[in-house]
């Protein structure tokens, strides 16, 4: 277990951490993107970790743009890629803290093979899953996080799909450290990142974010407070101890740290078959 | 004091890639490819290297671009299925201008195809697999020594020019056994990428000096550079501007251009006085060879130019060997594939005629010898 | 057939799945690599490896092989009548061919000289008809003068699992023996 220690935020700047000369930024106005970016940052400051050790692997959407104004080493890779990607970079490289940012298209839709087993693995990153329920960059098409009946633009008459339960998923596939917040709740998105970096192995923190330019209008759910509102309204934290039994019916909003446990690191582990094969071959 | 030893065509090809300094493998099993990953398996623990069998081919291509973007040299195999899925990040590679190497040990395909038979139906593919104008370079080896020693040569042009790199050879090569010498290279023949040296500040990732290859910045060194497959500027962010766009595009599909004297590698067997000249690679090569030397027997002089450096093609050997001869016979194992790119080189200074089978099986030293006799009749 | 590499020959080891033949061929091509000599060995790789047709083949030069494949047989080796079809158009009437006498029904027709033994036999009253390979290949050295009997069986002693050493050895003298008493057929 990792401790928590909350600090002010006026600690912390977030434009030491961003590339400021990419300003403005790409983002629409209301997008929970920029508040999970923050939130993502602070965490990053609050653990000191260093920019120059700091690699931001994203993959291909909204949420994959967002890694590029991260002051770090950022790769910003192909569609539903970057934790196959990350997998790669911190085997080669385990002295760097890795940081996976992905959407709910890019991971759980065309990424969704490497996602299990990145969480089967469990080797040291944090997947930080920014859930709009939309493809927002292409227009706004259905993805397999779009709520029931919800009005996409490859779903004209509403949505017929069940739904993907991030958290579920990555629970079943074995993920260490399993948590969701809303962009609404900073802090608690802060820590929830805090305890997943500092968290050894893999981690999926899902993030509740709002697509309010694209989704949001289509579907009539108000300007972005109005939105973050709505979403306030059903919150269900986690100490509630009310989740939902059905795999395809899921709260979206119930929050917290779902999973936490101890297991081999797979960097630990590859590092142990190293030494026996080196000790077996002297 | 002699080092031979009889060793597989994949064996050896994945005893050149950790004398290469290969440090990462990321595979996912495919016949007839897998002896690669399970030799890999194998050895790269021993040299503190890592081996990953990943989800998919996708995921392993992707985490072999991902580690050396870590600054790690690595590579992955594959065959015909997993070459056309390992495309997209391959595009990827060559876009970030990422060292890897990509080894395809061809079968027969279109689809699931033959998959223990051998065939060289995707040298269009390893040229033009991935979308978009994109710099690669193919190596194709026709022995198992050749396969060590291109495997080689693979890591060192990938790390020196900043291209993904696909070592091309066929079923038959792959799983042969063959008495070579595996002499390891010295340490002076091994290539690895310049990385980033100097001040952090207005450091420019894609800014390149004359020779076109920019230095390579390690993560961890203090660069915290962007690597995007955007089309990007110098300083490694998304561009849109023609200019820019235009100015990137020209380094990235001209540094090979640039270092041409590098790459190309050709062999000629008995070249000067044919009257045929064959060109082919791979397995039908080596049936060239034999069915020379059988012709010459029976006063029929032809010849054989070898692209071992496929891709870029060597367009101006080529015309000096084809000048002059009666004909050119390209025999491939394939509906006809190398034959387009001699018939575009040549362009009509020589009628070039084609050999091709595709039904599994190796094309044979009577059948190379047979068609010759009919392009001297 | 007309051999223009002199020095070149070819040689097949064929029959069922299972016989171990592979094994064969990589001690011969291995013994040859330790004396300097240059070897091809190629197999067909098939999904299965029980049962169904087995083969090996050797192609040995003193410098580098060109066409690795074998186009026409010097020696043949076939311990299983499965075998036979697959030695059409490789056979001449030159070829040196050692068959097993109690698996082999219906020999081939080209060669002109063929050594029927009884080679899985030999194995059996060993106690394992699994080392008929080796006997075979025991047969091959005295009959084929590729490579001096004592370095091949050296050699096959370093490639075989420690515990079947002995009765390996066995094989490959009872191999030997078979062929030099061997009737031509």
């Amino acid at each position: 277990m990792n401790e928590i220690k909350v600090t002010s935020a006026d600690e912390f700047d977030i434009r030491d951490w961003l590339r400021t000369d990419l300003m403005p930024h790409f983002m629409c106005p209301g997008c929970g993107h920029g508040i999970a970016l923050r939130a993502l940052l602070w965490a990053c400051h609050e653990l000191g970790i260093g920019k120059d050790r700091l690699a931001v692997v994203s993959g291909i959407g909204c949420s994959g743009r967002t890694g590029a104004y991260i002051d770090a080493n950022t790769f910003h890779t192909t569609h539903g890629r970057p934790l196959a990607f990350a997998t790669g970079l911190k085997l080669a490289r385990p002295d760097l803290t890795v940081i996976v940012i992905s959407g709910d298209g890019d991971s759980l839709a065309i990424g969704g093979n490497h996602l299990i087993h990145a969480c089967r693995r469990n080797l040291d990153m944090t997947l930080v899953l920014l859930n709009n329920e939309v493809y927002g960059m292409t227009g706004g098409q259905v993805s397999p996080t779009t709520s029931a009946e919800r009005f996409t633009t490859t779903t004209p008459a509403g949505n017929m799909e069940p739904v993907f339960d991030a958290c579920k998923l990555a629970e079943g596939a074995g993920a260490s450290f399993v948590g969701r917040e809303a962009t609404l709740q900073t802090p608690a998105l802060k820590d929830l990142f805090k305890a997943a970096i500092a968290h050894k192995g893999f981690s999926l923190t899902e993030v509740i974010s709002d697509c309010t330019e694209i989704f949001g209008r289509k579907n009539a759910l108000g300007s972005s407070p109005e939105m973050v509102l709505k979403q306030k309204k059903v919150m269900i934290p986690a100490h509630t101890d009310n989740r939902v039994p059905e795999p395809f019916k899921p709260h979206p909003f119930e929050t917290g740290v779902f999973v936490r446990q101890e297991r081999p690191e797979y960097g630990e582990v590859y590092e142990a078959l190293r030494a026996r094969v080196r000790e077996k071959g002297k | 004091m002699s080092t031979l030893q009889n060793i597989q065509g994949n064996a050896a090809c994945a005893a050149g890639a950790i004398a290469a300094g290969c440090r990462f493998y990321a595979g996912y099993p495919i016949t007839p490819s897998s002896e690669i990953a399970e030799q890999m398996a194998a050895r790269l623990p021993k040299v503190g290297g890592t081996f990953i069998q990943m989800e998919d081919e996708l995921g392993s291509m992707a985490a072999t671009v991902g580690a050396s973007l870590g600054g790690v040299k690595a590579m992955t195999a594959t065959s015909g299925p997993g070459f056309s899925l390992k495309q997209e990040n391959l595009g990827y590679a060559a876009m970030t201008e990422t060292p890897c190497v990509i080894v395809n040990v061809m079968r027969g395909g279109p689809s699931t195809g033959l998959p223990t038979r051998p065939a060289q139906a995707d040298i269009m593919q390893a040229r033009w697999g991935t979308h978009g104008d994109h710099p690669i370079i193919v190596l194709a080896p026709h022995t198992v020594r050749e396969i060590f020693e291109e495997t080689i040569r693979a890591f060192n042009l990938a790390e020196a020019l900043r291209v993904p790199v696909v070592v091309l050879y066929d079923e038959t090569i792959g799983h042969l056994v063959e008495t070579v010498d595996l002499t390891p290279p010295q340490p002076e023949d091994i290539v690895t990428r310049t990385f980033a040296s100097g001040p952090a500040e207005d450091y420019l990732p894609y800014a390149a000096g004359e020779d076109m290859i920019p230095a390579f910045p390690r993560p961890g060194d203090g660069y915290r550079t962007h690597t995007t497959g955007l089309t990007h500027d110098e300083r490694g962010f998304p561009t849109q501007d023609p200019q820019k766009v235009d100015a990137f595009m020209k380094r990235l599909l001209g540094k090979l251009e640039r270092h041409a004297k590098m790459i190309e590698k050709t062999e000629s067997v008995e070249v000067d006085d044919a009257q045929v000249l064959i060109v082919t690679m791979g397995t039908p090569a080596r049936a060239a060879k034999t069915a020379i030397r059988q012709l010459r027997d029976e006063g029929i002089r032809a010849g054989l130019l070898r692209p071992v450096t496929l891709w870029p093609f060597p367009e101006a050997a080529l015309r000096a060997a084809a000048k002059g001869k009666r004909a050119v016979l390209v025999p491939e194992m394939n509906a006809g594939q190398l034959i387009l790119e001699v018939q575009r080189v040549l362009g009509g200074a020589a009628p070039v005629s084609g050999l091709n089978v595709f039904n599994g099986e190796p094309i044979a030293p009577q059948q190379i010898a047979q068609a010759v006799k009919e392009l001297v009749k | 057939m007309s051999k223009t590499e002199p020095l070149e020959m070819q040689i097949r080891f064929a029959g069922s799945g299972g016989q171990g033949l592979i094994l064969s061929a990589r001690i011969l091509a291995a013994a040859l690599a330790g004396e300097g000599r240059f070897v091809a060995q190629s197999q067909a790789y098939e999904p299965t490896s029980r049962g169904g047709l087995s083969r090996s083949d050797l192609v040995i030069s003193e410098r580098e092989v060109d066409y690795p494949l074998v186009t026409a047989l010097d020696v043949a080796v076939i311990l299983d009548q499965v075998a036979v079809p697959a030695c059409a158009g490789l056979l001449g009437r030159q070829t040196l061919t050692i068959i097993d006498a109690g698996k082999v029904t219906a020999p081939p027709e080209e060669p002109q000289t063929i050594h029927a033994l009884p080679i899985t036999e030999t194995a059996r009253a060993l106690g394992n008809p699994r080392v008929a390979n080796i006997t075979a290949l025991g047969a091959l050295a005295e009959l084929a003068g590729l490579i001096a009997p004592q370095t091949l069986r050296a050699r096959m002693l370093k490639l075989v699992p420690a515990r079947f050493r002995d009765i390996n050895a066995e094989a490959f003298d009872a191999g030997q023996a078979l062929a030099k008493a061997a009737e031509k057929v």
